[in-house]
């Protein structure tokens, strides 16, 4: 219970150190997004002065069958959260990179080690930050700014003389929306868990610039075996360590990083809302190997993290 | 008698230098014990040993645990402050006293409060923005306000003016000190500690020069100021240092016959600078 408690301070801690990036980025982002939009329409009522057109494409989606409504809606509000998870998922990046690494330089460490935490906790917390905290603020920044694009989507509706609440926010779904995404970011957070646990791993022992050290290793290693090919004819080999990563950081369960199956070729794809909108889809990541795999290897780094974050003073 | 800390056969090597080249140490509670040492005579490499930040070779037990292992755990009885100011620049002064707070189950708020209301550091201010002397001052503040056992400093008043310091030895003996704790204090500043000290250690090279009582101390040395035409005399029985000072000689003895001394001019209790020098020699 109280390992509980501690690791809940600590997380608060994370935020306390790095406002910037996990609470006021998201939140700039979602502005922008917003800003964006208004001054889309600013521009487009300067072209449809009398709002005839605008009015007239607003009845036109009214008269829409409902599921063609709900897919217009929620994948709008879904893809322009694109942009906020990107950005995320970079910070994310940056943040593990230094988490173990920055209290090592400026000797604070000499303060956080006179605490009576250990260091499995403190490694714990810094992972916990990058999985769930930063997600869960960075998915309250989205909400926001849904909330607010829906808000002046319905004045456009009000002005077209539709209401809002049965064309635009029941067809939304919010509830449904925001928990794929809640959860969609939960396992988005599993499926990169190596790449957290090898950054975590860097930023424990590294002497300095553990984010090029992160990175300069994995490429390194697939440059020699890419070298290693040319000079045995060409068989490039199959695993490559620098793709496997890049991989896996490309691809995933949220908008951008969404895998669209095109077994059937794409004639056959239908765009539905269960591209995105199912949870089923996020869940079906579970059962494969390859999340199993990177879990397995998330483990081992990690432990690997802890091992040397026992050793760590201010030198 | 209940050893805090307990060593026997403590090393650290670094490559070719031991830091630290078997040491036997008991400190049992109650007792302020001052560390003295010239630069990397491995003061801060027991520190960091008896605090569970280093690894090293033979036995040591704080509090009845293993450093190494459970800093953790002993963390909860020993705090410790270190050489320079290692609060975290980004936090702000009410921020740092809440996560103490939370993290540390001994740790008052009340009293850290109190402490700080006889500064002028506010609770929204950031550290980055105080003085090295406030962010002591703020340090000081939290660590006594946790009821710990073994408290550790390490040199906590370098670069702080004399008036601060005088300051903060007062508060740590009025305020902070019973026989159920134990204070280890690391200094260059040897005057100033002096007179509160209970115990002391010197060490050189990595081994222990001298591990005694004050009272002890102050049984065993002698200095005899001699005048000039005595001092082959004094010479004689084997001092263990000399120093002239306004043309007078003074000589430090151990264990010496203090009626033969007397007869040869005025006996002094000397002080820990002069032991130092003495035991240290001048090149130290």
């Amino acid at each position: 219970m109280s390992t509980l408690a501690n690791l809940w301070s600590l997380m608060r801690r994370e935020v306390w150190e790095s406002p910037f990036a996990f609470k006021w980025t998201p939140l700039g982002i979602g502005g922008l997004i917003i800003l964006f939009t208004i001054v889309v329409l600013v521009l487009g009522s300067r072209f449809d002065a009398q709002m005839a057109f605008t009015v007239d494409a607003m009845r036109m989606f009214a008269d829409m069958p409902p599921e063609q409504k709900r897919l217009l809606v929620s994948g709008a509000l879904f893809a322009s959260s694109n942009l906020v998870l990107q950005v995320m998922l970079l910070i994310i990046l940056f943040y593990l990179a230094g988490s173990l690494y920055d209290d090592r330089k400026d000797r604070s460490i000499l303060f956080w080690k006179s605490l009576p935490i250990s260091d499995r906790v403190t490694v714990l917390s810094k992972l916990l930050t990058a999985c769930i905290m930063v997600p869960a603020l960075f998915l309250g920044a989205i909400i926001l700014t849904h909330i607010v694009l829906l808000l002046i989507a319905s004045s456009y509706a009000l002005m077209a003389e539709i209401n809002p609440l049965t064309h635009l926010w029941w067809p939304a779904s919010l509830p449904r929306l925001w928990s794929v995404m809640a959860l969609g970011l939960l396992v988005q957070a599993l499926w990169l868990l190596p790449i957290y646990g090898w950054l975590l791993f860097c930023s424990s022992w590294a002497p300095r610039l553990p984010i090029l050290i992160a990175i300069a290793i994995p490429a390194g290693l697939s440059i020699a075996q890419h070298s290693y090919s040319l000079i045995s004819g060409f068989r490039l080999p199959e695993l490559n360590l620098g793709l496997i990563m890049l991989k896996r950081l490309g691809s995933g369960v949220l908008p951008g990083n969404t895998t669209i199956n095109l077994g059937n070729g794409l004639e056959e794809l239908q765009f539905s809302e269960d591209l995105y909108l199912s949870f089923s889809g996020v869940l079906s990541h579970l059962l494969r190997p390859e999340m199993w795999i990177g879990l397995l290897i998330a483990a081992v780094l990690i432990f690997g993290a802890i091992f040397f974050r026992r050793r760590a003073t201010d030198q | 008698m209940n050893a805090i800390i307990k060593a026997r056969g403590l090393r650290r090597s670094f490559g070719q230098v031991h830091a630290l080249d078997g040491i036997d140490l008991d400190i049992p509670s109650g007792r302020i014990v001052g560390l003295i040492g010239p630069n990397g005579a491995g003061k801060t490499t027991a520190l960091k040993a008896i605090l569970g930040l280093s690894s090293y070779q033979g036995e040591l037990s704080v509090l009845g645990l293993d450093p190494a292992r459970q800093r953790d755990q002993l963390m909860q009885d020993v705090c410790f402050i270190a050489d320079v100011a290692v609060l975290p620049r980004w936090a702000r002064v009410h921020q740092i006293i809440d996560l103490t707070e939370r993290l540390h189950p001994n740790f008052s708020r009340k009293q850290c409060l109190h402490y700080l209301e006889a500064t002028r550091i506010r609770p929204q201010a950031r550290i980055r923005t105080l003085s090295k002397g406030m962010v002591v001052q703020l340090h000081l503040a939290l660590v006594m306000a946790i009821d710990a056992r073994l408290l550790v400093l390490d040199e906590p008043t370098l670069g702080l003016d004399i008036l601060f310091r005088k300051r903060f030895y007062s508060n740590l003996l009025n305020e902070y000190f019973d026989e159920e704790r134990t204070i280890v204090i690391t200094t260059h500043q040897v005057e100033e500690v002096e007179h509160i000290l209970t115990d002391l250690v010197f060490i050189k090279d990595g081994q222990l020069v001298l591990n005694q009582s004050m009272e002890a101390i102050h049984e065993r040395y002698t200095e005899v100021m001699v005048r000039p035409d005595q001092v082959e005399q004094a010479r004689a029985l084997a001092p263990l240092h000399e120093r002239v000072l306004f043309g007078r000689h003074i000589l430090l003895f151990d264990e010496p016959d203090r009626e033969k001394l007397a007869s040869l001019g005025e006996i002094h209790r000397p002080s820990v600078a002069d032991l130092f020098v003495g035991l240290m020699g001048d090149n130290a």
